[in-house]
């Protein structure tokens, strides 16, 4: 409890330490809102014209691949806004030994690390997301209940906790490895993909590779089809397996990782 | 025109330096391809042709669209021109005896012819691979118009990201707008869905930019689609780089006063 307390008095400090330095460039403020507001804004729109042609997309209606998009929308607006600036720094600092700085402060570095760029900027991404949830929700047409409601917010946030893992896995790589630059394209391209085609269209292989190896296919899925009731319990139990999963191996690769850490020659 | 080859040879030779860069690209644009594959897989299930398209139709066009997609890199000079004045070392471009926007088209003119062939054989592995019944024009007046088409096209690119690269000039830090406008143009350019799909009254305005006839209108060509498009839209395309290079004359000699060289 200390502990945590003590976690909560550094991510408010972190926070205003960034705050400061954000409104120096106020013009970049919203950058990552309008980015990626604009990305999800075109996906709706491409969705939007498929559509207009068929019916349904392996089962599902215009309400929700609505809902599909707005759910990695907000999966996405959780990462920009408290942890991916953070993360995403961790490949230079181990290159150029800046991780020295964290190693010697008396907090957890990967908690520093992670929170230290907490980007107020995107929280309208936020706020965007959860229209266009509401307006895929609408467009279902379904009755939803407090339950369900609740499910969805579970599977959203161990969504973001996958996310998060994923992130610091990759990037854990830059202890054991020169050049990131393709670890990096993987997740990119994962990412991508995921964002365009929900879980319902991986099947053989590709299943394999997006529901295990890189579950970025299980992300906004999983929410999605609890919310629409289309959830078994098989699936629930394998999708808290694979954040388990990737939660113990986040931890690992960093732990390991550290101990390999040699400074600025790394 | 030596000076402007011999800099187009440089930067072809520059790309062997990185070549686990080629050989990831080549992989990477199985991303686009295994999109269309599993997206149209299950959306054609039941159904024969969609907005004219058959499945090895739709998966042709992709193919297509993502090679030229590929090969099309002037997204890079607006992001060096940025920075490049943003950390006052643009006066580089100013003090070597060349003109500034034909070294950005000599350098984009190295890196396409370079990795047109790379791009080419992942096109190829991926036909192979995915099993696709490619569909190809069978007309030489058309691929040659097609060819043409989107040759124009990667120029009107390369002039777009000059423009907006000497933006900074003006407005100082453009990279947010820079990242808005490739999320645009993926829609507007036909590389998430073929612009035939949209409807019809946005088509037509489709026609009227420059974009539709980039990536989307030689695809379509190529895919024995739109023929009857084909010389319309080479002169659309030409008329809009002989626009869009009097936008650049313009810009270039209202702006250039405020570059002082020392960064911002």
């Amino acid at each position: 409890m200390k502990h945590f307390k003590k976690n909560l008095r550094v991510l408010r400090e972190l926070f205003y330490l960034r705050f400061h330095g954000l409104t120096v460039f106020r013009l970049d403020f919203f950058g990552p809102f309008f980015v990626d507001g604009s990305l999800f804004v075109m996906q709706l729109l491409a969705f939007g014209v498929i559509y207009s042609n068929v019916d349904t997309i392996g089962g599902w209606h215009q309400g929700e691949m609505i809902l599909y998009i707005g759910t990695f929308s907000l999966l996405n607006a959780i990462n920009m806004t408290l942890y991916f600036f953070g993360v995403n720094g961790i490949p230079y600092k181990v290159r150029s030994g800046e991780l020295d700085l964290y190693l010697t402060k008396p907090v957890s570095p990967l908690f520093r690390l992670s929170f230290e760029n907490i980007s107020p900027g995107s929280v309208p991404l936020i706020m965007m997301s959860i229209c266009i949830i509401a307006y895929g929700v609408h467009r279902m047409e379904a009755q939803l209940d407090a339950v369900r409601i609740l499910e969805y917010l579970f599977w959203v946030i161990i969504m973001a906790i996958l996310y998060y893992d994923m992130e610091v896995v990759i990037r854990s790589f830059s202890l054991y490895v020169l050049s990131m630059a393709r670890m990096e394209q993987i997740e990119e391209a994962g990412i991508d993909l995921c964002m365009k085609l929900p879980g319902i269209a991986f099947y053989g292989v590709y299943k394999f590779i997006f529901y295990l190896l890189l579950p970025y296919g299980i992300m906004a899925t999983l929410p999605v089809q609890s919310m629409i009731g289309d959830m078994d319990c098989m699936l629930a139990v394998y999708g808290i397996f694979v954040v388990g999963l990737f939660s113990a191996l986040a931890h690992l690769m960093w732990k390991q990782g550290l101990k390999r850490y040699n400074s600025a020659s790394s | 025109m030596g000076k402007y080859w011999a800099v187009s040879k440089t930067y072809m030779k520059t790309q062997l330096v990185w070549r686990a860069d080629v050989l990831f690209n080549m992989i990477f644009t199985v991303s686009k391809i295994l999109f269309a594959y599993l997206l149209w897989g299950i959306i054609f299930q039941g159904r024969e042709t969609i907005g004219g398209f058959t499945f090895h139709g739709m998966l042709s066009y992709y193919i297509i669209s993502s090679f030229l997609l590929q090969i099309e890199k002037s997204e890079g000079i607006s992001n060096e021109i940025h920075d490049r004045i943003r950390n006052g070392t643009f006066s580089k471009y100013m003090v070597i005896p060349v003109g500034i926007q034909k070294y950005f088209m000599a350098m984009e003119l190295g890196v396409v012819l370079f990795y047109l062939l790379f791009d080419l054989i992942a096109a190829v592995i991926w036909i192979l691979i995915f099993h696709i019944r490619f569909v190809f024009t069978d007309s030489l007046a058309v691929v040659g118009c097609a060819a043409l088409m989107a040759a124009a096209g990667m120029i009107f690119m390369v002039q777009l990201n000059y423009y907006l690269g000497l933006l900074t000039l003006k407005y100082q830090g453009i990279n947010t707008f820079l990242m808005i406008k490739n999320n645009l143009l993926a829609l507007i350019m036909g590389s998430i869905v073929p612009l035939t799909l949209f409807p019809e009254a946005v088509i037509n305005m489709m026609k009227a930019l420059p974009f539709y006839y980039v990536v989307y209108l030689p695809s379509m060509l190529l895919s024995g689609k739109c023929q009857e498009e084909a010389v319309r839209g080479l002169f659309v395309i030409i008329a809009w780089c002989v626009a869009m290079q009097l936008v650049i004359y313009v810009t270039w000699n209202q702006y250039i006063r405020k570059y002082d060289g020392v960064g911002i």
